[in-house]
């Protein structure tokens, strides 16, 4: 075991130097690089990278650095104030790591289809800033799409227009309550303990209430969107999914 | 001259009133208000016959002091009181001493930590042990520290194991005779598990036993191939002493990799096993193992609750053990025989139990690629936060947790110092996270006699008190305080962090104190005067 702090002072030199490139990149290190993400990464980062609890890595942004060495760091050491641990395997096996998730970016670097400026109309025009809100812009209800892009495959994307039960997040499931004086109260759950709940309510206005001033309390599952279906072309469809795309971090002056 | 001779008086009195000896710990771990082992007492109960603060007053409990730690990891520590100063562990693997009157700093050991850590589930420490004028600490690096319990001085330091191997100390050493006991983490690195005992004044090593045996022994049949060697077993959550029977009684955790078992077919002893050594040579007088061949990572790593009491008609020394597999046991002490087993949370992997105590496995229950959904889930139904058990009530109390997982079976290599654990379950299902409670079962059958029900999962152990008063806490960040007869709240307060660590109570100029790691900090509460 000798071995062992030479390598973990390979990978502090390896990730200093911005340069470094993955010297394993071959097709076999891809597929190995693969089992290790399955079984190490895909519970957060979902089987094949789309993101779930962690963020979606095919989409090929890394909002804490996008170099190999960068990669080779975090997947190594974990990413501090973050919930991503640190793998702490020798830095052959990160890299084929890195080697699987750039393949899936390669893969997903296909620009969408569809134009992201008439994108922007169809937005407007099908009243999504009702619910969305874009850079400050829109109601609260449905989540911030400001930099929404950056972090959903376009397969997601097209999904939450068509199909918005699909995946629901828990921040957007909905209360369903009356008060002890029989008045209803509705809204999107942000936050439930054991004795209160606390909820936006279709006015925008913030509630937290203890649950034994409630004589009625649920929680509904499904979501407050329609879906848009039957609402768009396919031009459209593509269209939106383009500005949706396009809704993420400006690239960094270099 | 008079002073001089008062002062001599002094310097003569000064370490006799620090001091714990062992008799202490073995005969009075609270004598005059104290908390001098991890669970309270060897017998593993985290009672206190404290019951100044009752099921009447308790409404009025407020804050007494909180001592906030320069800490960004998990706090799971149990702290220790004696005689006025509290000795707690913050993590990654300091230890503070405090005035247990006001929360005033006497001193920080600050340990210097190599860069890399393995560590499975964050750099937590459990809490320390005391020993005459000495403090003992494990540490991630996986050392045992000795410190002066008056200075916090290094007195010793010696290396457990080679941390760059994944093996860790996490678990508060338990001292017994003039013996530091001390487990190992790093379950999930391929570790081979063992328990150390150390000298407490020299920090020699007394004697180490191996959790897995190597070829020849008994039990080294259960393995495969030479997967012994990397086989797991860890010992991270400190055990119990019968001192009558010399037996330290330990709870083993699972065999590595953790959820794919082809590379160690067979039942893979002595994992997932209460184990009892005779504390002098280390020897294993016997087992009971809980989850043969386990593949969903249910260590055995609860405190195990030692009661001697009546078994169908004559007097018995029991062993009590609510497992993360879902079920809860009872034991002979004396011989680890099986004498009754019953399900305290949903479960669907096993029929029940047989004869033996071993368990009848339903089919469709192993992780696979695609992922096998199964209650309890990998956190289990309890975990390694401890119950209690009351004398006054003789109900056993614990945290449990009502939630599935996703069981996934991945590659298995093993490289030294990497992890070792044949995928990654999901934890948490997004749209069912499950829910918790603190639930009251009669130990002689199992039967749930209350339950106090919570919305998210606990990670904080219990504590019951001579004030008919059951202590626990919550992810939510709540503490609260139930009726140990009913299981009705009276009394919580938001500590605004969560709370994964296990309540003590002691006396504090004669008034009792209920004290609790939350968030980053420790929470003492006492009666509004």
């Amino acid at each position: 075991m000798k071995s062992l702090p030479y390598i973990f002072s390979a990978v502090s030199l390896l990730a200093q130097n911005e340069a470094v490139r993955n010297p394993l990149t071959s097709p076999d290190d891809v597929s190995a690089g693969a089992k290790t993400f399955r079984s190490h990464c895909g519970p957060c980062h979902g089987l094949n990278a789309e993101g779930g609890r962690g963020p979606n890595l095919a989409a090929g942004i890394f909002y804490h650095g996008e170099t190999d060495a960068a990669l080779l760091k975090n997947i190594s050491d974990g990413i501090s104030g973050t919930e991503m641990p640190g793998l702490f395997y020798s830095p052959d096996r990160v890299w084929q790591v890195v080697a699987y998730i750039r393949s899936l970016n390669s893969a997903s670097g296909a620009k969408p289809s569809g134009n992201s400026g008439r994108g922007e109309t169809v937005f407007q025009e099908k009243k999504c800033t009702q619910c969305h809100r874009v850079a400050g812009e829109g109601g609260r209800l449905g989540p911030d799409l400001t930099l929404i892009g950056g972090t959903r495959s376009l397969n997601h994307l097209r999904q939450a227009v068509l199909d918005p039960n699909a995946d629901v997040r828990q921040r957007y499931w909905v209360v369903n309550a009356a008060t002890r004086s029989g008045t209803p109260q509705s809204g999107f759950l942000m936050n439930e303990d054991t004795y209160s709940v606390q909820f936006i309510d279709m006015a925008e206005q913030l509630h937290s209430i203890q649950k034994t001033d409630l004589s009625k309390f649920s929680v509904d599952k499904t979501s407050k969107m329609p879906s848009f279906k039957a609402l768009l072309t396919e031009r459209e469809l593509e269209d939106l999914v383009a500005y949706l795309w396009s809704l993420r971090p400006k690239e960094r002056e270099r | 001259m008079k002073s001089l001779a008062s002062l001599a008086v002094l310097l003569v009195a000064l370490p006799a009133a620090a001091q714990v000896t062992f008799e202490q710990l073995r005969d009075a771990p609270q004598r005059n208000g104290n908390w001098s082992t991890y669970s309270g007492g060897y017998n593993g109960w985290r009672h206190s016959a404290l019951d100044q603060i009752t099921r009447a007053n308790a409404g009025k409990l407020k804050v007494k002091w909180v001592h906030q730690m320069p800490t960004t990891h998990l706090v799971e520590t149990t702290p220790l009181v004696v005689n006025g100063v509290m000795y707690v562990s913050e993590p990654p693997s300091n230890v503070v001493a405090l005035d247990a009157e006001t929360g005033a700093k006497y001193w920080r050991y600050a340990r210097v930590l190599p860069p890399r850590i393995n560590t499975c589930c964050g750099q937590v420490n459990r809490g320390v042990a005391v020993l005459g004028d000495r403090v003992f600490v494990g540490t991630v690096d996986a050392h045992l520290v000795s410190l002066d319990a008056k200075t916090g001085a290094v007195l010793w330091d010696v290396e457990v194991a080679d941390y760059r191997n994944g093996y860790s100390v996490t678990v508060a050493p338990l001292v017994v005779k003039d013996m530091v006991i001390c487990g190992i983490a790093g379950g999930e690195y391929g570790i081979r598990g063992f328990l150390d005992a150390y000298d407490a004044k020299t920090g020699k090593r007394r004697w180490r036993h191996w959790t897995i045996p190597e070829p020849g022994q008994p039990g080294s049949e259960s393995w495969s191939g030479n997967s012994w060697k990397t086989g797991g077993g860890s010992t991270w959550v400190t055990g119990s002493y019968d001192a009558a029977q010399n037996l330290i009684i330990w709870g083993t955790g699972n065999p590595s990799p953790d959820w794919n078992g082809d590379s160690r077919l067979g039942d893979n002893l002595y994992s997932d096993s209460a184990i009892a050594l005779d504390a002098d040579t280390g020897a294993r007088k016997w087992h009971f193992q809980f989850v043969p061949h386990d593949l969903h990572d249910w260590d055995a790593v609860q405190v195990p609750v030692l009661v001697d009491d009546e078994w169908q008609g004559s007097p018995r020394k029991l062993v009590y053990w609510a497992h993360r597999n879902g079920f809860y046991y009872v034991l002979d002490r004396e011989t680890g025989k099986f004498l009754m087993g019953k399900a305290f949370a949903t479960q669907t992997w096993a029929k029940g139990l047989d004869a033996h105590g071993r368990p009848i496995r339903l089919p469709n229950i192993d992780p696979t690629p695609e992922g096998t959904y199964v209650w309890p889930g990998v956190q289990g139904a309890t975990n390694w936060y401890s119950p209690s058990y009351s004398p006054k009530t003789k109900l056993f109390y614990l945290a449990v947790w009502e939630n599935r997982s996703v069981y996934r079976k991945g590659e298995q290599e093993y490289t030294p110092g990497n992890r070792y654990i044949g995928s990654v379950p999901m934890i948490d299902l997004p749209d069912d996270p499950g829910h918790g409670a603190i639930r009251a079962l009669n130990p002689k059958t199992g039967d749930k006699v209350w339950e106090y029900r919570l919305h998210t999962k606990p990670w904080a152990g219990v504590l019951s008190t001579g004030g008919q008063l059951v202590f626990g806490g919550s992810d939510e960040g709540y503490a609260f305080a139930l009726d140990a007869e009913s299981g009705k709240e009276v009394w919580r307060m938001n500590t605004g962090g969560v709370i994964r660590a296990n309540p003590i109570t002691y006396l504090s100029k004669g008034s009792q104190v209920v004290a609790v790691a939350a968030g980053s900090s420790i929470f003492t509460f006492e009666l509004a005067k």
